[in-house]
């Protein structure tokens, strides 16, 4: 036999060895082509495999639209109940820092925030204290001996009188400290802020329900006015005080009268100050004390005119002191209460009961927003590293099959 | 016939038949028909070469094209040419096929058509066939692949390039060297 005598007539003999689909096979695959080659049941594919072959089956369309909306549709869930819950731990924070008072607890719906310190400031100016005479024991102290004028520094006329009083030899208190922690009856100074929003046509009646609900509550009006005219510049303002044990039935009764806009109230603890001025009263009169049997004992007119030239001194700080300790019981009993009716649509900035307009709004739509960021940060977080090491294991398994293929080939 | 072929579409240049992703599904759709219709015997004998048994090569054909038809929306003119990218699919699933049944390929059974055919011929055609399965088997079986690729299924030297994933120069260098060690081959069977 004769070889090929060339690549051509070769690959012409090649040709001819080429494998041809059998008629019938072709015929079915040339169904199976214009039925859009609908998948084959694998009857001997475990659970696994047809699993498998089914979800390769799928169009990425078919699950990259669910995946997608799943996503979305777990973000927003997220993204609600973060905003539902997000109140909560706000007010468990607010409660947290509002340990102050502990003995008597703060009436309903009481805040605390910045106005608390210009309520507090109220009562003094009410009491008719000297100026600048606050709640905090540092400043009462101040404020001693600037009415009293016995001493040119504070700290010395305390301690001159502490010293006298050790001198006297009267018991010592329990040390007070700037909280008064051993005290178990507290003095609470109770101040409040309200603005109501109300017709023009209604300040008059508004003021009059003011005035009866101040009476009502045995409170004292310090101060008010009403006006008239068009919305936004009729109004009324009143400078009250309350029976603190009635404040909460008095701003209950404000309430009532008109629609809110904002409510601020806020307490402070004099118990430290209230008996800091008992322990200097007492100490006073046991000065006064020793000072009588002096002057009982004195032989001589210069000695007696010197002792009783300290005892009128010692005389006059106890009646300032006396003095001190009425106010304070007027700032616990007595609650401080600033009340305004306001017209026209005036908003508070800074009410938590304040309506909701366009600002709200967008603030409320940025504040979603950040959540719903913060969510999607999350669940990336969350999810990244885990889509990283499903990429991963495709690519090794990917890898891995390729290898395997060509080893079946060779 | 929802989402089938047609049958009247008639065969056109590779390069035309199958559509961009971009285009709609029924244009992809007649790109793939027009693809399965200019391929159909090609990948068969590509494939039966492969798995060298023709119930696993009509199987493995099915397949083939099965999973061409779910990814045609996804295939990317820019990466090939299309009859590439369907004998890339289908050296995947004779290979899976081969994997599976841990078998080699190897061309080493005589086709049945070839077979009957050569009992209606003189006895130097059957020499000479027998010499050209001989030849076949005695080549290493990436060499027999590419003399499937490029004989049997008629791929250019750059389609086979893309199918078995080498340069298209080294390509041409080891289909030539295998051509001349089939030659060898059969010469020395003669």
């Amino acid at each position: 036999m004769e070889p090929f005598k060339d690549d051509a007539e070769m690959i012409a003999e090649l040709r001819t060895v080429r494998p041809l689909p059998s008629p019938v096979f072709a015929a079915d695959l040339d169904e199976r082509a214009a039925a859009g080659f609908p998948p084959r049941s694998l009857p001997d594919a475990s659970p696994h495999e047809q699993l498998g072959a089914w979800l390769r089956a799928l169009p990425p369309r078919r699950w990259l639209l669910p995946a997608g909306v799943t996503a979305l549709g777990a973000i927003a869930i997220a993204t609600v109940v973060v905003a539902v819950s997000e109140p909560k731990n706000d007010s468990a924070s607010i409660a947290q820092l509002s340990g102050t008072d502990r003995s008597a607890p703060p009436p309903k719906a009481e805040r605390y925030d910045a106005h608390a310190g210009s309520a507090k400031a109220h009562p003094s100016h009410a009491a008719g204290a000297g100026t600048g005479v606050d709640s905090s024991g540092v400043q009462f102290e101040t404020a001693v001996p600037t009415t009293t004028g016995h001493a040119s520094a504070p700290g010395e006329a305390l301690s001159s009188s502490a010293s006298s009083a050790a001198a006297s030899g009267p018991s010592r208190p329990a040390e007070t400290g700037p909280f008064a922690t051993d005290t178990a009856h507290r003095n609470i100074e109770r101040s409040a802020e309200m603005v109501l929003g109300a017709e023009p046509a209604e300040v008059g009646d508004d003021a009059a329900k003011v005035f009866d609900a101040v009476h009502a509550s045995d409170g004292i009006v310090l101060r008010s006015s009403v006006s008239g005219g068009a919305a936004g510049d009729a109004g009324a303002t009143f400078e009250l005080l309350i029976p603190s044990a009635k404040l909460g039935d008095a701003l209950a009764a404000f309430s009532a009268i008109a629609e809110v806009r904002s409510r601020h109230e806020a307490t402070d603890d004099i118990t430290a100050p209230t008996v800091r001025l008992d322990e200097h009263l007492r100490d006073s009169r046991a000065t006064i004390d020793g000072l009588l049997v002096q002057l009982a004992g004195a032989d001589t007119d210069s000695e007696r005119a010197e002792v009783e030239a300290e005892l009128s001194a010692e005389r006059r700080h106890a009646a300032s002191l006396r003095s001190q300790a009425t106010k304070l019981d007027r700032r616990a009993n007595l609650s401080r209460v600033s009340l305004r009716i306001e017209t026209g649509a005036g908003w508070t900035s800074d009410g938590a009961d304040s309506g909701w307009g366009i600002g709200e709004a967008l603030g409320d739509a940025g504040h979603i927003l950040a959540i719903a960021a913060a969510v999607t940060i999350v669940g990336l977080a969350i999810v990244g590293p885990l889509a990283l090491i499903a990429l991963l294991a495709w690519l090794a398994n990917r890898a891995w099959v390729r290898h395997r293929r060509e080893r079946a080939l060779s | 016939m929802k989402g089938g072929l047609g049958r009247s579409t008639s065969v056109n240049s590779s390069s035309t038949l199958v559509a961009t992703a971009e285009e709609a599904p029924r244009e992809a759709d007649v790109a793939f028909d027009r693809l399965y219709r200019s391929s159909r015997d090609d990948v068969y004998a590509y494939v039966a070469s492969l798995v060298r048994d023709e119930a696993a090569a009509e199987d493995v054909t099915a397949t083939a094209f099965e999973r061409a038809y779910r990814k045609r929306s996804r295939f990317d003119p820019s990466r090939g040419e299309p009859r590439a990218w369907l004998f890339g699919i289908a050296r995947n699933a004779a290979l899976d096929e081969l994997r599976h049944r841990g078998r080699q390929a190897e061309l080493t059974a005589e086709p049945a058509d070839l077979v009957s055919a050569a009992a209606h011929e003189s006895a130097e055609a059957s020499e000479r066939r027998l010499a050209i399965s001989t030849g076949l088997t005695a080549l290493d079986p990436r060499q027999r692949e590419l003399i499937a690729l490029k004989f049997f299924a008629g791929l250019s030297n750059a389609e086979i390039a893309d199918v078995v994933g080498v340069g298209e120069s080294n390509a041409g260098t080891k289909l030539h060297r295998a051509v001349t060690k089939l030659r060898e081959a059969c010469n020395g069977a003669l």
